[in-house]
Protein backbone atom coordinates (compact mmCIF):
# COMPACT_ATOMS: atom_id res chain seq x y z
CA UNK A 1 0.00 0.00 0.00
CA UNK A 2 2.93 2.30 0.68
CA UNK A 3 3.86 2.53 -2.97
CA UNK A 4 0.61 4.10 -4.21
CA UNK A 5 1.89 7.54 -3.26
CA UNK A 6 5.48 8.06 -4.26
CA UNK A 7 6.25 11.05 -2.10
CA UNK A 8 6.81 10.71 1.61
CA UNK A 9 6.74 6.96 1.60
CA UNK A 10 8.83 7.01 4.74
CA UNK A 11 5.81 8.29 6.67
CA UNK A 12 4.48 4.75 6.95
CA UNK A 13 6.37 1.54 7.29
CA UNK A 14 6.55 0.20 3.76
CA UNK A 15 8.38 -2.95 4.76
CA UNK A 16 7.06 -6.38 3.92
CA UNK A 17 5.13 -8.64 6.22
CA UNK A 18 1.92 -7.95 8.02
CA UNK A 19 2.76 -4.55 9.41
CA UNK A 20 1.16 -1.63 7.60
CA UNK A 21 1.34 0.88 10.42
CA UNK A 22 2.98 4.23 10.70
CA UNK A 23 6.68 4.73 11.08
CA UNK A 24 7.99 6.92 13.87
CA UNK A 25 8.21 9.87 11.50
CA UNK A 26 4.60 9.36 10.47
CA UNK A 27 3.55 9.23 14.11
CA UNK A 28 5.40 12.48 14.82
CA UNK A 29 3.71 14.14 11.85
CA UNK A 30 0.36 12.91 13.11
CA UNK A 31 0.99 14.23 16.62
CA UNK A 32 2.04 17.56 15.10
CA UNK A 33 -1.24 17.60 13.17
CA UNK A 34 -3.35 17.05 16.31
CA UNK A 35 -1.32 19.58 18.30
CA UNK A 36 -1.72 22.04 15.45
CA UNK A 37 -5.50 21.61 15.57
CA UNK A 38 -5.47 22.13 19.34
CA UNK A 39 -3.34 25.28 19.14
CA UNK A 40 -5.42 26.61 16.26
CA UNK A 41 -8.54 26.09 18.37
CA UNK A 42 -6.94 27.81 21.34
CA UNK A 43 -5.77 30.79 19.31
CA UNK A 44 -9.20 31.22 17.72
CA UNK A 45 -10.95 30.87 21.06
CA UNK A 46 -8.62 33.45 22.60
CA UNK A 47 -9.68 36.04 20.03
CA UNK A 48 -13.29 35.72 21.18
CA UNK A 49 -12.54 35.70 24.89
CA UNK A 50 -13.68 39.23 25.70
CA UNK A 51 -17.05 38.97 23.97
CA UNK A 52 -20.30 37.79 25.48
CA UNK A 53 -21.02 35.29 22.69
CA UNK A 54 -18.69 33.54 20.26
CA UNK A 55 -19.02 35.22 16.89
CA UNK A 56 -16.19 33.67 14.88
CA UNK A 57 -16.91 30.66 12.70
CA UNK A 58 -14.15 28.50 14.15
CA UNK A 59 -14.86 29.30 17.76
CA UNK A 60 -18.54 28.51 17.24
CA UNK A 61 -17.65 25.23 15.57
CA UNK A 62 -15.26 24.27 18.35
CA UNK A 63 -17.82 25.32 20.94
CA UNK A 64 -20.22 22.83 19.38
CA UNK A 65 -17.58 20.11 19.63
CA UNK A 66 -17.03 21.00 23.28
CA UNK A 67 -20.78 20.97 23.98
CA UNK A 68 -21.09 17.58 22.28
CA UNK A 69 -18.43 16.08 24.54
CA UNK A 70 -19.89 17.85 27.57
CA UNK A 71 -23.31 16.34 26.85
CA UNK A 72 -21.67 12.94 26.53
CA UNK A 73 -19.84 13.22 29.86
CA UNK A 74 -22.60 14.84 31.89
CA UNK A 75 -25.29 12.64 30.35
CA UNK A 76 -23.55 9.36 31.10
CA UNK A 77 -21.35 9.95 34.15
CA UNK A 78 -23.58 12.47 35.88
CA UNK A 79 -22.87 15.88 37.35
CA UNK A 80 -19.36 14.96 38.50
CA UNK A 81 -18.51 13.94 34.93
CA UNK A 82 -17.63 17.52 34.11
CA UNK A 83 -14.06 17.04 35.29
CA UNK A 84 -13.49 14.25 32.74
CA UNK A 85 -14.27 16.50 29.77
CA UNK A 86 -10.61 17.28 28.87
CA UNK A 87 -9.73 13.60 29.01
CA UNK A 88 -12.63 12.46 26.83
CA UNK A 89 -12.21 15.41 24.47
CA UNK A 90 -8.55 14.49 23.93
CA UNK A 91 -9.49 10.92 23.11
CA UNK A 92 -12.23 12.02 20.78
CA UNK A 93 -9.98 14.49 18.97
CA UNK A 94 -7.07 12.07 18.57
CA UNK A 95 -9.24 9.22 17.33
CA UNK A 96 -11.48 11.30 15.11
CA UNK A 97 -8.60 13.11 13.41
CA UNK A 98 -6.82 9.82 12.94
CA UNK A 99 -9.93 8.22 11.42
CA UNK A 100 -10.32 11.15 9.03
CA UNK A 101 -6.65 10.89 8.09
CA UNK A 102 -7.42 7.29 7.12
CA UNK A 103 -9.76 8.57 4.40
CA UNK A 104 -6.99 10.35 2.51
CA UNK A 105 -3.83 8.36 3.18
CA UNK A 106 -2.86 4.73 2.80
CA UNK A 107 -2.62 4.28 6.53
CA UNK A 108 -3.40 6.07 9.75
CA UNK A 109 -2.59 5.62 13.43
CA UNK A 110 -5.92 3.94 14.23
CA UNK A 111 -5.42 1.42 11.42
CA UNK A 112 -2.56 0.09 13.54
CA UNK A 113 -3.38 -2.21 16.44
CA UNK A 114 -0.39 -1.06 18.52
CA UNK A 115 -1.55 2.55 18.59
CA UNK A 116 -5.10 1.50 19.48
CA UNK A 117 -3.88 -0.79 22.23
CA UNK A 118 -1.81 2.04 23.65
CA UNK A 119 -4.78 4.39 23.65
CA UNK A 120 -7.01 1.72 25.20
CA UNK A 121 -4.41 0.99 27.90
CA UNK A 122 -4.29 4.69 28.78
CA UNK A 123 -8.10 4.82 28.94
CA UNK A 124 -8.56 1.70 31.07
CA UNK A 125 -5.60 2.57 33.29
CA UNK A 126 -7.12 5.95 33.97
CA UNK A 127 -10.43 4.26 34.75
CA UNK A 128 -8.67 2.09 37.36
CA UNK A 129 -6.97 5.16 38.82
CA UNK A 130 -10.26 7.02 39.08
CA UNK A 131 -11.92 3.98 40.63
CA UNK A 132 -9.20 3.79 43.25
CA UNK A 133 -9.52 7.50 43.92
CA UNK A 134 -13.30 7.26 44.30
CA UNK A 135 -13.59 4.04 46.33
CA UNK A 136 -10.14 3.54 47.80
CA UNK A 137 -7.78 0.81 46.62
CA UNK A 138 -9.49 -1.95 48.61
CA UNK A 139 -12.94 -0.68 47.74
CA UNK A 140 -12.05 -0.71 44.08
CA UNK A 141 -10.94 -4.33 44.22
CA UNK A 142 -13.94 -5.25 46.36
CA UNK A 143 -16.06 -3.79 43.60
CA UNK A 144 -14.77 -6.56 41.34
CA UNK A 145 -16.07 -9.26 43.67
CA UNK A 146 -19.67 -8.50 42.85
CA UNK A 147 -22.50 -8.13 45.37
CA UNK A 148 -22.07 -8.96 49.05
CA UNK A 149 -22.76 -12.67 49.53
CA UNK A 150 -22.98 -14.73 52.73
CA UNK A 151 -19.69 -16.38 53.82
CA UNK A 152 -20.85 -19.78 52.60
CA UNK A 153 -20.72 -18.48 49.05
CA UNK A 154 -17.12 -17.23 49.29
CA UNK A 155 -16.14 -19.46 46.39
CA UNK A 156 -18.75 -17.82 44.16
CA UNK A 157 -17.41 -14.38 45.10
CA UNK A 158 -13.90 -15.51 44.28
CA UNK A 159 -15.02 -16.79 40.87
CA UNK A 160 -16.86 -13.54 40.17
CA UNK A 161 -13.66 -11.70 41.10
CA UNK A 162 -11.60 -13.74 38.63
CA UNK A 163 -14.15 -13.26 35.86
CA UNK A 164 -14.37 -9.53 36.51
CA UNK A 165 -10.58 -9.20 36.37
CA UNK A 166 -10.55 -11.05 33.05
CA UNK A 167 -13.31 -8.84 31.69
CA UNK A 168 -11.41 -5.77 32.86
CA UNK A 169 -8.36 -6.91 30.91
CA UNK A 170 -10.53 -7.76 27.93
CA UNK A 171 -11.86 -4.21 27.93
CA UNK A 172 -8.47 -3.13 26.57
CA UNK A 173 -8.67 -5.74 23.85
CA UNK A 174 -12.25 -4.93 22.96
CA UNK A 175 -11.70 -1.16 22.78
CA UNK A 176 -8.59 -1.44 20.64
CA UNK A 177 -9.77 -4.30 18.45
CA UNK A 178 -13.07 -2.60 17.69
CA UNK A 179 -11.38 0.56 16.49
CA UNK A 180 -8.70 -1.33 14.58
CA UNK A 181 -11.16 -3.73 12.99
CA UNK A 182 -13.47 -1.00 11.78
CA UNK A 183 -10.80 1.26 10.31
CA UNK A 184 -8.60 -1.49 8.88
CA UNK A 185 -11.69 -3.37 7.67
CA UNK A 186 -12.75 -0.23 5.82
CA UNK A 187 -9.32 -0.08 4.18
CA UNK A 188 -9.51 -3.71 3.14
CA UNK A 189 -13.00 -3.18 1.73
CA UNK A 190 -11.79 -0.23 -0.34
CA UNK A 191 -8.83 -2.26 -1.61
CA UNK A 192 -11.14 -5.12 -2.57
CA UNK A 193 -13.52 -2.76 -4.36
CA UNK A 194 -10.60 -1.15 -6.20
CA UNK A 195 -9.44 -4.56 -7.38
CA UNK A 196 -12.98 -5.15 -8.60
CA UNK A 197 -12.84 -2.04 -10.77
CA UNK A 198 -9.60 -2.93 -12.51
CA UNK A 199 -6.74 -0.50 -12.95
CA UNK A 200 -8.69 2.57 -14.07
CA UNK A 201 -11.97 2.76 -12.14
CA UNK A 202 -11.57 3.57 -8.42
CA UNK A 203 -14.81 1.90 -7.32
CA UNK A 204 -13.63 2.03 -3.73
CA UNK A 205 -14.47 5.72 -3.76
CA UNK A 206 -18.14 4.72 -3.56
CA UNK A 207 -17.46 3.49 -0.04
CA UNK A 208 -16.53 7.00 1.09
CA UNK A 209 -19.90 7.90 2.73
CA UNK A 210 -20.00 4.76 4.84
CA UNK A 211 -16.34 5.25 5.77
CA UNK A 212 -17.05 8.80 6.95
CA UNK A 213 -19.95 7.43 8.99
CA UNK A 214 -17.65 4.77 10.48
CA UNK A 215 -15.07 7.43 11.36
CA UNK A 216 -17.58 9.51 13.29
CA UNK A 217 -19.28 6.56 14.98
CA UNK A 218 -16.07 4.83 16.04
CA UNK A 219 -14.61 7.98 17.60
CA UNK A 220 -17.93 8.49 19.36
CA UNK A 221 -18.10 4.89 20.56
CA UNK A 222 -14.59 4.96 22.00
CA UNK A 223 -15.32 8.11 23.99
CA UNK A 224 -18.76 6.80 24.95
CA UNK A 225 -17.43 3.49 26.26
CA UNK A 226 -14.68 5.27 28.20
CA UNK A 227 -17.42 7.41 29.76
CA UNK A 228 -19.45 4.30 30.59
CA UNK A 229 -16.47 2.59 32.21
CA UNK A 230 -15.73 5.75 34.20
CA UNK A 231 -19.34 5.96 35.33
CA UNK A 232 -19.27 2.29 36.36
CA UNK A 233 -16.31 2.76 38.70
CA UNK A 234 -17.27 6.17 40.09
CA UNK A 235 -21.02 5.87 40.43
CA UNK A 236 -20.90 4.70 44.06
CA UNK A 237 -19.86 8.19 45.04
CA UNK A 238 -22.82 9.52 43.08
CA UNK A 239 -25.18 7.05 44.76
CA UNK A 240 -24.15 8.27 48.19
CA UNK A 241 -24.88 11.82 47.13
CA UNK A 242 -28.28 10.71 45.92
CA UNK A 243 -28.93 8.93 49.19
CA UNK A 244 -27.98 11.98 51.20
CA UNK A 245 -30.07 14.22 48.99
CA UNK A 246 -32.94 11.74 49.10
CA UNK A 247 -32.98 11.34 52.86
CA UNK A 248 -34.77 14.59 53.78
CA UNK A 249 -37.46 13.88 51.21
CA UNK A 250 -37.81 10.36 52.57
CA UNK A 251 -38.18 11.71 56.12
CA UNK A 252 -40.86 14.17 55.11
CA UNK A 253 -42.78 11.35 53.50
CA UNK A 254 -42.24 9.06 56.44
CA UNK A 255 -43.34 11.55 59.07
CA UNK A 256 -47.03 11.71 58.13
CA UNK A 257 -47.10 7.93 58.09
CA UNK A 258 -45.61 7.92 61.59
CA UNK A 259 -48.15 10.51 62.71
CA UNK A 260 -50.95 8.20 61.69
CA UNK B 1 -9.58 -27.40 4.56
CA UNK B 2 -9.07 -24.83 7.30
CA UNK B 3 -9.69 -22.11 4.73
CA UNK B 4 -13.12 -23.57 4.09
CA UNK B 5 -13.85 -23.76 7.79
CA UNK B 6 -12.67 -20.19 8.18
CA UNK B 7 -14.93 -18.99 5.38
CA UNK B 8 -17.92 -20.81 6.80
CA UNK B 9 -17.17 -19.44 10.27
CA UNK B 10 -16.88 -15.87 8.97
CA UNK B 11 -20.15 -16.29 7.10
CA UNK B 12 -21.95 -17.61 10.17
CA UNK B 13 -20.51 -14.85 12.34
CA UNK B 14 -21.55 -12.21 9.83
CA UNK B 15 -25.06 -13.67 9.70
CA UNK B 16 -25.47 -13.71 13.47
CA UNK B 17 -24.06 -10.23 13.91
CA UNK B 18 -26.27 -8.91 11.12
CA UNK B 19 -29.33 -10.32 12.83
CA UNK B 20 -28.22 -8.81 16.13
CA UNK B 21 -27.54 -5.39 14.63
CA UNK B 22 -30.88 -5.51 12.83
CA UNK B 23 -32.69 -6.28 16.07
CA UNK B 24 -30.93 -3.40 17.83
CA UNK B 25 -31.79 -0.96 15.06
CA UNK B 26 -35.34 -2.25 14.88
CA UNK B 27 -36.10 -1.85 18.55
CA UNK B 28 -34.22 1.45 18.82
CA UNK B 29 -36.18 2.93 15.94
CA UNK B 30 -39.41 1.66 17.41
CA UNK B 31 -38.55 3.20 20.75
CA UNK B 32 -37.53 6.48 19.15
CA UNK B 33 -40.74 6.75 17.15
CA UNK B 34 -42.83 6.01 20.21
CA UNK B 35 -40.97 8.44 22.44
CA UNK B 36 -39.27 11.11 20.34
CA UNK B 37 -38.30 13.03 23.47
CA UNK B 38 -36.07 10.14 24.58
CA UNK B 39 -34.08 10.00 21.34
CA UNK B 40 -30.83 11.11 22.98
CA UNK B 41 -30.87 8.43 25.65
CA UNK B 42 -31.99 5.70 23.28
CA UNK B 43 -29.27 6.62 20.80
CA UNK B 44 -26.59 6.36 23.48
CA UNK B 45 -27.78 2.96 24.64
CA UNK B 46 -28.18 1.85 21.03
CA UNK B 47 -24.60 2.80 20.18
CA UNK B 48 -23.25 0.94 23.20
CA UNK B 49 -25.19 -2.23 22.34
CA UNK B 50 -24.16 -1.87 18.71
CA UNK B 51 -20.51 -1.65 19.67
CA UNK B 52 -20.69 -4.80 21.75
CA UNK B 53 -22.45 -6.80 19.05
CA UNK B 54 -20.06 -5.57 16.40
CA UNK B 55 -17.13 -6.69 18.53
CA UNK B 56 -18.26 -10.32 18.20
CA UNK B 57 -17.72 -10.21 14.47
CA UNK B 58 -14.33 -8.53 14.84
CA UNK B 59 -13.32 -11.19 17.36
CA UNK B 60 -14.38 -13.85 14.88
CA UNK B 61 -12.37 -12.22 12.10
CA UNK B 62 -9.20 -11.66 14.13
CA UNK B 63 -9.21 -14.54 16.61
CA UNK B 64 -10.54 -17.39 14.48
CA UNK B 65 -7.53 -17.43 12.06
CA UNK B 66 -5.18 -17.62 15.02
CA UNK B 67 -7.06 -20.49 16.63
CA UNK B 68 -7.27 -22.42 13.34
CA UNK B 69 -3.61 -21.74 12.47
CA UNK B 70 -4.40 -20.89 8.86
Amino acid sequence: MGTTLGIGSSLWAAGGGEHHGLSWLGMMVYIALVLGIVFFALSRAKQDFGQRVFKGFWSQLLEQVYLFIENLCVGIIGAHGRKYIPFILTFWLVIFVSNVVALFFPTSPTADLSFNLGVALIAIGYVQWEGMKANGVLGHFKHFAGPKLPPALLLISFMIFIIEIISEVMKNVSLSLRLFGNIEGGHQAVVAMNNLGGSFVPVGFLLMPIKILTCIVQALIFSLLTCVYLSLVTHHEDDHHHDEAGEPAGHSEAQPAAAH
Amino acid sequence: MTGHVFGLGIGLAAMGVAIGLGLIGYSAMQGMSRQPEAIGKIQTAMLIALAFVELVFLLAVFVLPGSLKV
